[in-house]
């Protein structure tokens, strides 16, 4: 067949050899074969067009119809009469229909030879492959030697020396050195220390996402150990409430959401329990080598078990579209969402830049992305082998998490149920059928209709003995209480699964067209960070998985990866300052920002690995650093020479995240419920809101008021309808790798916390409070009011003003003393100084 | 024609997105910095930025070219209408009703290669001094014909709803990027402070499949999602006053908290443009409680205007109260304004997958004379010239039946027919075409990209250019292929 197209002397073919030919070509399987199949008919194609179009419509500036046919991109852009290629009905593009001289006639000249239309037609059904990846991607190599022997973040590790600053009585940890003698350098000095109530609100928010109560403050404040510093820190960092402030980052990162997305958002069954093992890896100080690889590869390590299988929920958290148009091309965006996600995330890499062509900027190239794609490839079902309504995600995402004697008691269980279920059956069938025996002929006809059924027995049972009767309505009611009290199943995760052993064979994607097949690659690791090839350990035939992730996991993990733990330590850095060191944490890339300090990255990052990965200490370095306990407050100097503050001249004060705006408005208001784990709640939406769902009755659950209090975190997610209060407040978006929220201001978050529901509610529970811990004496409930808001305590003039202006509105507005304190309330749950952090 | 919206100096726009971290976001205009590159940043983050010199992210920029259009009313005829049974005239298509033929169609209930012809049901006329053919089911539309452009040729890349809706909106398949008024509205900003930029109406019976996500600024921060306008009750979300507050008391209590924050600000937080933001905030919000509920009052519109888009008659009086009050807005500046015909699923839309005639009549009675009404609204009042109208669904409908009996056609993204009026759209001329089935286009085929790139064109924004740099990519509306207006329409 090849010899065919290869053939020089273009043998004339007859009709029916050609559509043996297309017969042929279309219904080949796509297998190795392709590749090669389709450089010949790109070849081919290439001539064609040469000999026969370019002419009118090459490279020239000026061409006919405006419609360039030497680039792909120009060829898919279309001319002036619009788009030539349709791939939704590939027959139909308008460049086969002008050869075909069904509406234009080209060329002009004469028409087409038919075998030169039928190669035409199927490279077009094909998708229009091109030839000339290839050429980028040597191109492309030649520079990525130049830059991988420069840029920053491809080198290995250094290990910097820790500097020696002037001013040493400033220094609490070795990481000021790096910060002191820059800002010396610069002729800037830091900004004097923070207050220790500043100090103490600021690390309660960073650590917890809560502020302290005017409890915790006094009792800092009367602490004047030398460690008083060190003990809050330490006791915060093993409150379980750090996990649940800490997880919320990774999960921005790691796109959680509990639905898929798309047309049904159906739910993700279990996805909570990822959120829940998340939460628990950073309260128990889980390595952070070891969350990399459980997520990753949680089922191919040894000592499998509930947690890490749970952890490989990872890979199911993306959207995915449960009814795809195009179902093969579906399936390799479900696999770009994890090339995508883990390349940013634990990397910081774009690769999915180089999906369809080489990255632009980086030195990664196309094959690299198909590369990497390799290792994954087993990890999603083929969607195309399945119908809808049992996709790949939910036949194949569902594993049952129990020890082996859990489920060995719910096995016996659940056979002594089935049994008990049938014994009562047999009997209430035997009984049916003795009644339905009883019906005259034409309703006995009848009865075999099911729907039927019902209704007969119902007419026939009152004509049956007493006795019967009662036997009857027993067994009844015992088949009810046996269903009512079914065994509970056994708990279920979200997780990945193989497709057993083999993983299919991986290839470049032309242009990332999934009905494109380029060469073949195999799993390897970016080729700009100049490691080895992976080496698979064999497995067996019938091992559930190919054991690729593990060896990708390793690594990522691995001390001499360069990325990894520079990363990870920029993610920590910026969530206690605002921004990383480097200002880009999903891009460390050559577009990415350079980092402002690099050597004290890499001396976090050493002395990170060094320490067992222990991300808890590496945030009491951070906290309990001079850099950190910096006042925020402007000072001429700075914001003349830094203005950016790039040098860390001060701590720079932020407003709160979404979460953490609504966690602390419950704290003050007394409300917060911090129960932990489990299920989502759903915390009352506005209708209104709820109108913009396709069924607005179905769209939200419903939760006790009790469970709409819980922490944030443990607010549901879904995709087509995220929490508007939280929404409002620049929750991430999910359907992609959040690196950093935005803090958007923007006059209707200005309405929601003046008008809306949650902050009135949350305003009348906090009055109500402040009457129970204070009665009714106002000076005492406004102190106690703004002192659960700043932490701090309020001076004389700010009470004796706030007393003041509720006598005047109850004077002037004729509202009562309760009302008059609720508005003061909510006053305060919208104070720049509650809401933002110093 | 054109300028350039990237900065110069840098690939992929990359000042912008670092003008975005640094800035924390939100405080001058996005588009605007990318125009004006770093530098003009880096000026605008120092120390004494107070709440005056605050901007808000969604104020007014000059188009890129001279603009025919300030603003866009989407009428989103949601579940997809039948082309052959509204515009697209097959006179063929009678005859062969009922005979089984030979046809390539895709729809939700997959491929096929025949089916039954469901003939079209409704009667076409000359309609205009363009003579074009409308259905019968829109007589009031009929009447303005010369002021439309038709689009018979366009094509999507998705015959399922969510998918496709996606597409209409955002020109991807997949979620998580920008919808059309988020990119509007920044690149066009919004030319009144006191209402959102990027206003959706829905249907009474709920939104479309995959709700928000339909008005969603993906990528781009919240500041340029669609916001959500009622026409009855209360128009924005928490625009009102919570109930049993005392007229003056707000003002009070906004005073008293300004008063707070800004004492706040001033013990050395000056620097933090953030603060001021906050409290600039708050004052937009309270005009915008005083301006959203004039714009939604119709009190003083006269009875003549009321009936004009249907408002007295009860079929068509929830569209038209859409209608108007999308006047209302396009006349207070307001830049890209959805309204949704149909909402929920079935027979809630025009997804027509059982009684076609029931459901189209439905739905075009709701609709036609509202339309009709505010095109000539839009005309008597000099409006039309600068408002572009768009009218149409996420796709259309198969020349077949979906089903053994019945009428009722299955989706259709092949071919299917959109209008546009006003906005320096010709009027009265009708570009590309279907196969004489009406399945597929044949002549200038248009993705929904073209209509796209026709849209900003209008605004006066190069669809080629306005780009938003996002992971690594230079992200534009129209996709890396890019896409070019429909010339024969402009």
């Amino acid at each position: 067949m090849l010899s065919i197209i290869h053939n020089q002397r273009r043998p004339i073919w007859s009709a029916s050899a050609l559509v043996l030919w297309l017969i042929m070509f279309c219904t080949r399987p796509l297998d190795a074969e392709i590749s090669s199949e389709t450089d010949v008919l790109t070849g081919r194609v290439r001539s064609i067009l040469e000999s026969n179009c370019f002419g009118c419509h090459g490279a020239n500036k000026t061409v006919r119809g405006e419609l360039h046919l030497n680039t792909r991109e120009s060829l898919l852009k279309g001319g002036a009469h619009g788009s030539v290629i349709s791939f939704t009905l590939p027959e139909n593009s308008a460049l086969l229909r002008a050869i075909r001289y069904e509406n234009l006639k080209m060329p002009p000249d004469a028409p087409l030879s038919p075998e030169d239309i039928a190669v035409l037609t199927e490279w077009v059904k094909r998708g229009v492959p091109w030839k000339g990846g290839s050429l980028e991607i040597s191109q492309n190599s030649i520079r990525r030697t130049a830059i991988s022997n420069e840029h920053w973040a491809y080198q290995p590790l250094s290990s910097p020396e820790v500097p020696d600053s002037q001013n040493g009585d400033w220094i609490r940890t070795p990481l000021d050195h790096f910060i002191l003698t820059r800002l010396e350098q610069n002729g800037l000095s830091p900004n004097p220390r923070a207050g220790k109530v500043t100090w103490l609100r600021r690390v309660f928010f960073d650590l917890t996402g809560l502020p302290p109560t005017p409890e915790e403050v006094d009792a800092f404040i009367a602490d004047e150990t030398p460690d008083a510093f060190a003990k809050i820190t330490d006791r915060l960092l093993s409150s379980p409430q750090y996990g649940e402030k800490w997880a919320r980052h990774w999960l921005d990162l790691v796109r959680y959401a509990e639905t898929d997305g798309y047309e049904r958002d159906g739910t993700k069954a279990n996805a909570w329990r990822f959120r829940d093992y998340v939460i628990d890896a950073y309260n128990q100080d889980m390595p952070f080598d070891q969350f990399v690889i459980e997520q990753l590869a949680g089922d191919e390590v040894n000592g499998v078990d509930s947690n890490t299988r749970i952890a490989t929920g990872y890979y199911r958290l993306g959207i995915w579209d449960d009814e795809p148009v195009d179902p093969e091309q579906a399936f390799y965006d479900s696999l770009d969402d994890v090339v995508s996600t883990t390349s940013k995330v634990f990397l910081a890499m774009t690769l999915g830049c180089s999906r369809c062509h080489d990255h632009k900027i980086d030195p990664l190239s196309q094959i690299d992305y198909y590369q990497v794609m390799a290792f994954f490839h087993n990890t999603f079902q083929d969607i195309r082998q399945l119908k809808f309504e049992k996709t790949a995600f939910t036949l194949n995402t569902q594993t049952v998490i129990a020890s082996d004697q859990e489920q060995v008691q719910y096995q016996i269980a659940q056979e002594r149920w089935e049994k008990q279920r049938m014994v009562v059956d047999t009997e209430l069938q035997k009984l049916e059928s003795l009644f339905l025996e009883s019906l005259p002929e034409k309703d006995k006809e009848a009865s075999r209709d099911e729907h039927k059924q019902a209704e007969l027995l119902e007419k026939v049972i009152s004509t049956r003995p007493e006795a019967q009767r009662k036997r009857y309505e027993d067994l009844k009611s015992e088949i009810d209480l046996l269903d009512q009290n079914k065994v509970t199943p056994l708990p279920e995760a979200l997780t990945i699964k193989e497709n057993g052993a083999r993983a299919p064979q991986t290839y470049v994607l032309l242009r990332g067209n999934a009905h494109a097949h380029g060469e073949k690659v195999e799993p390897a690791f970016p080729d700009v960070l100049g490691f080895d090839k992976p080496i698979f350990k064999p497995v067996d035939e019938e091992a559930p998985s190919s054991g690729r992730r593990r060896v990708f996991a390793e690594w990522v993990a691995g001390d001499e990866n360069p990325l990894t733990a520079r990363v990870i330590v920029n993610r920590i850095w910026q969530h206690h300052f605002g921004r990383g060191l480097v200002r880009t944490p999903n891009d460390f890339g050559i577009n990415g920002a350079r980092p402002t300090h690099p050597q004290l990255l890499d001396w976090l990052a050493g002395r990170f690995i060094e320490e067992g990965w222990s991300i808890k200490s590496l945030h009491r370095m951070i906290v309990l650093s001079a850099t950190y306990q910096m006042s925020s407050k402007d000072h001429s100097q700075g914001l003349a020479q830094d203005p950016n503050n790039n040098l860390f001249w001060r701590y720079d004060l932020r407003r709160l995240d979404a979460e953490a705006i609504r966690d602390a408005v419950m704290s003050v208001s007394g409300v917060l419920n911090r129960q932990q784990y489990g299920p989502s709640v759903y915390p009352e939406i506005p209708p209104a809101v709820r109108a913009g769902a396709s069924r607005p009755e179905d769209a939200w659950g419903v939760s006790t008021i009790d469970q709409q209090h819980r922490r944030s975190i443990y607010v549901f997610v879904k995709r087509s309808l995220m929490e508007p209060l939280m929404s409002a407040f620049d929750l991430a978006d999910t359907d992609s790798s959040c690196p950093e929220r935005f803090t958007t201001v923007v006059p209707t978050q200005a309405l929601t916390t003046l008008n809306g529901q949650f902050f009135n509610q949350q305003a009348s529970f906090f009055a109500q409070r402040l009457r129970d811990e204070c009665g009714g004496h106002t000076v005492r409930q406004i102190t106690r009011g703004l002192r659960l808001a700043f932490g701090r305590m309020p001076d004389d003039t700010e009470i004796s003003q706030c007393v003041e202006w509720i006598t005047k509105w109850k004077k002037e507005e004729g509202i009562s003393q309760d009302q008059a304190l609720l508005y003061f309330c909510l006053i305060v749950l919208n104070l720049n100084e509650f809401l933002f952090v110093d | 024609m054109y300028s350039d919206r990237r900065p110069h100096n840098t690939f992929c726009g990359h000042t912008r997105r670092e003008f975005f971290w640094e800035s924390g976001a939100g405080f001058t205009s996005l588009a605007l910095s990318g125009l004006l590159g770093k530098e003009f940043f880096s000026e605008k983050i120092p120390g004494s930025e107070s709440e005056k010199s605050w901007a808000n992210p969604l104020s007014p920029l000059s188009p890129t070219h001279v603009a025919k259009a300030r603003s866009v009313i989407f009428l989103f005829m949601y579940g997809g209408p039948s082309h052959i049974d509204t515009f697209d005239y097959k006179p063929q298509l009678y005859g062969l009703d009922g005979k089984t033929i030979t046809v390539d169609t895709f729809g939700r209930g997959g491929r096929k290669s025949e089916g039954r012809v469901v003939g079209p049901r409704w009667k076409f006329h000359p309609a205009g001094d363009s003579g074009k053919k409308v259905s019968e089911l829109f007589p009031n539309l009929a009447t303005c014909v010369d002021d439309i452009g038709f689009i018979h040729s366009m094509s999507a890349e998705s015959p399922i709803h969510g998918s496709a809706m996606l597409m209409m909106n955002s020109g991807r398949l997949a979620s998580g990027y920008p919808c059309l008024g988020s990119w509007v509205n920044y690149g066009l900003g919004s030319a009144n402070e006191n209402l959102p930029g990027f206003v959706v109406m829905l249907d009474r019976t709920g939104g479309p499949i995959s709700g928000a996500k339909n008005w969603t600024s993906g990528f781009m921060p919240a500041s340029f999602q669609g916001t959500l306008l009622r026409s009855q009750g209360e128009p924005i979300l928490d625009l009102n006053q919570p109930a049993g507050m005392p007229t003056g008391m707000q003002r009070k209590i906004l005073n008293r908290l300004q008063e707070m924050n800004r004492k706040h600000q001033m013990q050395q937080r000056n620097s933090y443009s953030k603060l001021g933001a906050r409290i600039a905030s708050f004052e937009l919000a309270y005009k915008m409680q005083k301006h959203a509920p004039e714009a939604v009052d119709f009190a003083s519109e006269p009875a003549h205007i009321r009936q004009l888009y249907g408002l007295d008659n009860d079929k068509t009086e929830e569209f038209g109260h859409k209608c108007l009050l999308a006047r209302r807005l396009v006349e207070r500046g307001v830049r890209f304004i959805q309204v949704y015909s149909g909402g929920n699923h079935g027979d809630s839309n025009w997804d027509a997958h059982g009684d076609l005639v029931q459901n189209h009549t439905v739905h075009a009675a709701a609709t036609d004379q509202p339309i009709a009404g505010l095109l000539k609204d839009l005309k008597q009042r000099g409006l039309l010239e600068e408002t572009l109208v768009v009218w149409g669904g996420e796709f259309g409908r198969q020349p077949t039946a979906e089903y053994e009996t019945g009428d009722g056609r299955d989706h259709n993204a092949y071919g299917f027919t959109m209008w546009m009026a006003g906005g320096g759209i010709r009027g009265g001329v009708s570009v590309g075409k279907t196969d004489e089935l009406g399945s597929a286009a044949v002549e200038s085929p248009f993705h929904v990209r073209n209509l796209h790139a026709t849209i900003l064109h209008q605004l006066g924004l190069n669809p080629n250019r306005l780009s938003y740099f996002f992971n690594g990519l230079d992200e534009k509306l129209v996709g890396v292929e890019g896409a070019d207006p429909i010339g024969q329409l402009i």
